[in-house]
């Protein structure tokens, strides 16, 4: 019921925030109109970094506690971050091209190092699928997942580290987020949006979670059914063949 | 509204692809649910092996 609520909740806020993003905020001086994209492209990117980060935290929490219910916090983790991911990627391609010039560029830190993390969860999803014995599949994926989410940090301050295409972040540090040097209505639907979005993310967790958690029931009953189907078959195979059974042989 | 197409194919794509991603997540979900009730089901059903002579 409270996932429901949530579910409701969430939408209606996306829609509200979007609304908000596209007719309520006036354009931007330099940008016009295209900056609007900013408002579905920064909290997709935010929330790949959540998702991956959440991928990683539960990797680690399952070699620790070998908990099969955060493994499946992992895959929902992964599964949802590749996909912000990928709406990030695109929702900066179609930003770039009327503000930069150009969909992507290669050469462009930010850009390449995003590109590379959504590359490598979706080799996480893909690595998965190689075993199918629920404590090896987490153990292994676990790993991968913690390795790949030191792109993480890379990607955030790779336009602090390197020069590049893509701007700093405009409220990125403690001094930004009080202090913003955009106007307060853009940040006001910033904001709003990233609420927004975070919400809808949580929904989609929780669902991705029931589900990731009854596709292992179900495995597991299998190998339990291939298992109790084997014993008995060996349990027959043993016994005596029944008094006449002999005769007819 | 200028730049209209890159907003709307921004726009869409995002957001049309979050609607698209919660519904196929509820039928996947929904199609889970009814496999996991129809084994257990099975298995309810099922009658247990019988206990070997003594």
């Amino acid at each position: 019921m409270a996932t429901r609520v949530l579910g409701v909740v969430a939408l209606i806020a996306v829609v509200a925030a979007s609304l908000n993003a596209l007719f309520g905020v006036p354009a931007d001086v330099n940008q016009g109109d295209a900056q609007r994209i900013m408002y579905v492209h920064v909290p997709s990117a935010w929330l790949g970094y959540l998702s991956f980060g959440v991928t990683a935290l539960a990797g680690i929490g399952y070699l620790w506690k070998r908990d099969l219910r955060l493994d499946a916090v992992a895959v929902a983790g992964a599964e949802i971050g590749v996909m912000f991911t990928a709406f990030a990627i695109w929702g900066g391609m179609m930003w770039g091209r009327p503000v930069w010039g150009v969909f992507w560029q290669w050469e462009d830190p930010r850009l390449t190092t995003t590109a590379l993390l959504l590359a490598l969860y979706l080799g996480y999803l893909l690595f998965r699928r190689l075993t199918d014995e629920p404590h090896r599949r987490a153990t292994r994926a676990a790993v991968v997942g913690i390795i790949a989410a030191v792109d993480i940090p890379i990607v955030h301050f790779s336009v602090e580290w390197w020069r590049g295409l893509h701007q700093g972040p405009t409220i990125g540090s403690p001094d930004k987020v009080l202090h913003p040097s955009a106007p307060g209505l853009f940040v006001l639907a910033l904001v709003s949006m990233v609420i927004a979005f975070t919400l809808a993310w949580g929904w989609l967790m929780l669902r991705r979670y029931q589900l990731a958690r009854i596709e292992w029931q179900m495995e597991e009953h299998g190998r339990l059914g291939r298992l109790s189907a084997a014993r008995r078959a060996a349990q027959a195979a043993a016994m005596p063949p029944p008094d006449g059974a002999a005769e007819g042989v | 509204m200028q730049n209209l197409g890159f907003i709307i194919a921004g726009y869409g794509v995002i957001l049309g692809g979050m609607l698209l991603y919660a519904v196929l997540l509820l039928r996947r979900l929904s199609a889970a649910r009814r496999a996991s009730l129809e084994i257990r089901r099975q298995a309810d059903t099922a009658t247990p092996p019988s206990d070997p002579p003594a």
